[in-house]
């Protein structure tokens, strides 16, 4: 099933026209295009400057957003954290990947995650709310997810998972920007883009932690972003996902990018000198083909 | 005969009392979190201006609580205007008024003297708060009104309007969402709660709201004549106040003023009782010969239209002191609810009791909607006082909301950092239900969500065998007392179905040093 005939389905299913589950099936073409895959890495104290110089390897913005595009932005505002203890995405790369989808020409861009603190206090607190409020935009829309919007889909190629609810703009977007924080995990060492995708899920999202690995790269299968940037700007280092304590902070001053979501996982799995190998999430996503985990065969362009 | 004046008098008072009760909702709605760490507006005043609940709340405190100072401006000021309150400003009083034309009209018939009632209630209120029998908040007409809103009518508003908006997007063509959807978008920023609310006694707190509509049926303002404690204390104090309402009493066979009256102030002689009267000046403009005035001083005290039985009065003051001491009786004396777990800052249990106001508020501002209103968990005097349900919410590790809000004190107000060093209860694993523990499936969902910077719950990897009797590698969670606060957030997110496999329990709670925990030595001592 294509794109279109998927949203057709979301619309019929949507307007209760149609039992069937909606459900993408990934063509093996989407999995293996541009090999190998590219990364850019970026250090720098200016934030915005950095987002600006791992996007430019890559194509820049106009390669991922065309004009018109329905372009979300997804980063990681879980937790009612400040900028400061590494919880959620830094304001100011969530800002300028804002910015430049519009420049590009987007015909929306959207900003939203599923929180798991309470949601307004996690918006104000991770100043993403008044970093975005900066930019006067109209196309620019940063809300809370709306619980009417939870599409339950089928994960045609899922092991460990069959259905899962997903946000229907995640789904329906042209564009897809994942942009997560690098930060401890508890059950799954590391957090990085694909547990980051579970912001756009809805239901009870605790049983994903059961066989977490697996039911992450299942997620992967239907979530696919069309690019990853991963703040490294500063990274929780213990007491994750959402710290609180500076100590456990690290500043890296670091910004990854990269097509390729498995790839951008595994290349910022080294920033905690881990191996990409110890993240099951990055493993398993690896072993159904929808990216490349191994550090020799991704083009690591230092930006 | 009637000259033209220029505005009737009673306007004014509708303009008042559709001034206050805007104001009112305002804050109503505005009790909530608005972006920042502390909330400018909040309903709270509505409870700060109310001598009643000041008056009980100091008796049980045993001294007078300032943050009820405002309190005794209304009652100076009742001294010089009467049972004003009653008639221009009260919200509950408002609402009787407004909804006049909905509620059943009064039977007619001979006029029931319940009017004594609000004195021996407001006799038993006041002796048994001083006693340790603090229930002014079950009949107080604020608490009654915020309670039932909080607790009721607003959850269930946003239920309704998610259901109707929920229809309309998933089966109504694109042209009907072109309209709905934006007026969607603007209730929700103006009128509807944030989010969807879940509270205990929501059918009680509505069904005490909407008896005193319906009582209406017998009487116009039923409950502000005969019940409410509130105007049983004005009606004390206006017994001398200064402003009088002067009738000719040789005014001939019309009763208007008695027939227009809505609280049945005005006797046979068509003398008017300033006990009863609350100014709504209604009978001003119904008296054909313009006899009726109100100014200030002459005419002597006047009597009560009603006599109180001097032995009731007492036996109700009885009640008040004796009643108590049986609740001093109870198993509940002796060993509290280990469920009873309080909001952060409240005050030691009696003294917390004593001092509730059960007005919702904090229910209301709880962003976690993690406080519910106690049924018996604190005994019958304990109803509608405010507990942490952690299975249904949670306490925000950030939010200091709930003693912002609390008009009594009853909740201190904490900065965010003191706040963060108040236990109120402390978790405990059920290593039955426990995944990790029981079927060895991987989970620490309550670790992830576990606020404190260092976090209370950890956990220890173990080899266990699974329900295949395969040899699995698990993380089991385990609690640091002493970093736990007791928040419940790990309690609220345990994805087993039903029971939690983690419960909070008041164990620990830092107000009462009774219920500390066994001293484990150094948290950092755990393997």
């Amino acid at each position: 099933m294509d794109r279109r005939e998927f949203l057709r389905q979301v619309a019929l299913w949507s307007a209760g026209l149609s039992v069937g589950v909606p459900h993408f099936t990934i063509g093996e073409a989407l999995a293996a295009d541009a090999h190998p895959p590219l990364l850019a890495h970026a250090t720098g104290k200016n934030y915005r400057d950095l987002v600006d110089r791992v996007l430019s390897p890559l194509g820049g913005m106009e390669k991922f957003v065309r004009p018109g595009d329905k372009v979300v932005v997804k980063p990681n505002i879980g937790w009612d954290r400040n900028p400061a203890q590494a919880a959620n995405t830094h304001p100011q790369v969530v800002r300028v990947l804002v910015e430049r989808a519009l420049d590009a020409g987007a015909g929306e861009v959207l900003v939203f995650d599923r929180t798991c603190n309470e949601e307004r206090r996690c918006y104000v607190n991770s100043g993403i709310q008044e970093a975005l409020a900066g930019i006067k935009d109209k196309r620019l829309k940063f809300f809370h997810p709306d619980e009417r919007k939870y599409v339950p889909v089928d994960i045609a190629r899922g092991k460990a998972v069959r259905r899962l609810e997903i946000y229907r703009d995640a789904l329906e977007a042209d564009s897809y920007i994942n942009v997560p924080v690098a930060k401890h995990h508890g059950l799954s060492r590391l957090t990085l883009g694909l547990k980051n995708s579970m912001g756009v899920m809805g239901g009870t999202r605790g049983a994903m932690h059961h066989n977490l690995g697996q039911k992450l790269a299942d997620l992967a299968t239907v979530v696919r972003p069309k690019l990853t940037v991963i703040d490294a700007t500063r990274i929780l280092l213990a007491n994750g996902p959402q710290g609180g304590n500076l100590d456990d902070v690290r500043v890296l001053d670091t910004v990854v990018a990269s097509v390729d979501p498995v790839a951008a996982d595994a290349y910022a799995t080294t920033l905690f000198g881990l191996r990409p190998e110890e993240i099951e999430s990055t493993v398993a996503a690896h072993a159904m083909g929808l990216g490349e985990m191994d550090l020799k065969k991704i083009r690591v362009i230092k930006a | 005969m009637k000259t033209t004046r220029k505005i009737p008098l009673y306007y004014w008072r509708r303009l008042s009392q559709l001034a206050c009760l805007a104001l009112f909702f305002f804050l109503f709605i505005r009790t909530d979190y608005s972006g920042s760490d502390s909330i400018e507006y909040a309903v709270n005043i509505l409870f700060r201006i109310d001598p009643l609940l000041a008056l009980s709340a100091s008796l049980a405190a045993g001294f007078f609580i300032l943050l009820m100072l405002p309190a005794v401006g209304t009652l100076l000021l009742t001294l010089i205007l009467g049972r004003f309150f009653c008639g221009w400003i009260c919200p509950m009083g408002t609402l009787l008024d407004g909804c006049r034309n909905v509620t059943p009209n009064p039977r007619t018939g001979k006029e029931r003297t319940y009017r004594p009632l609000k004195f021996y209630l407001l006799g038993f209120l006041l002796v048994g708060a001083c006693f340790g029998l603090p229930m002014a908040g079950y009949v107080d007409p604020f608490s009654i009104l915020v309670r039932g809103l909080a607790l009721a009518v607003d959850p269930a508003l946003h239920a309704l309007s998610a259901t109707f908006f929920t229809y309309t997007y998933q089966e109504a063509p694109a042209w009907v969402n072109a309209v709905t959807e934006p007026v969607y978008a603007f209730l929700k920023a103006s009128v509807l709660p944030f989010n969807q609310k879940y509270h205990d006694l929501t059918l009680l707190s509505l069904g005490i709201l909407l008896l005193i509509f319906f009582l209406e049926r017998l009487e116009r303002r039923f409950f502000c004549r005969n019940i409410c404690p509130l105007g049983a204390l004005f009606a004390v104090t206006a017994r001398f106040s200064l402003l009088r309402g002067k009738t000719g009493s040789t005014c001939g066979k019309c009763r208007n003023c008695r027939e227009v009256c809505r609280m049945g102030a005005i006797d046979e002689d068509r003398a008017i009782s300033m006990l009863d009267c609350n100014l709504c000046l209604d009978c001003i403009h119904h008296c054909p010969g313009n006899k009726i005035s109100f100014r200030f001083g002459g005419q002597s005290r006047t009597k009560p239209t009603f006599a109180l039985s001097r032995r009731t009065f007492v036996g109700s003051l009885a009640v008040g002191a004796l009643l108590p001491f049986f609740l001093k009786s109870r198993t509940l004396a002796r060993q509290s609810d280990e469920l009873l777990i309080r909001p952060p800052g409240a005050l030691p249990e009696e003294e917390f009791v004593g001092r509730c106001v059960r007005c919702g508020e904090c229910m209301k501002v709880c962003i976690g909607n993690g406080l519910q209103p106690a049924f018996l968990q604190a005994g019958l005097e304990g109803m509608f006082s405010p507990i942490l349900k952690a299975r249904t919410g949670y306490c925000e590790y950030n939010c200091t909301l709930c003693g912002q809000v609390c008009p009594s004190g009853a909740i201190a107000k904490l900065s965010a950092p003191e706040k963060k060093k108040v236990k109120i209860g402390n978790a405990v694993f059920d290593k039955n239900r426990c995944l990790p523990y029981a079927n060895g499936i991987p989970c620490i969902v309550c670790e992830e969500h576990c606020p404190t910077p260092d976090k209370a719950i950890k956990f220890r990897e173990a080899t266990v065998e699974n329900s295949r009797g395969e040899k699995v590698t698990v993380k089991q969670p385990y609690l640091i007392d002493d970093l736990c606060v007791g928040c419940g957030i790990c309690e609220t997110k345990c994805p087993l179905p039903g029971v939690s496999a983690v419960m909070v329990t008041s164990a620990g709670e830092s107000r009462n040093p009774a219920k500390a925990l066994p001293d484990t030595g150094s948290a950092r001592q755990v393997i």
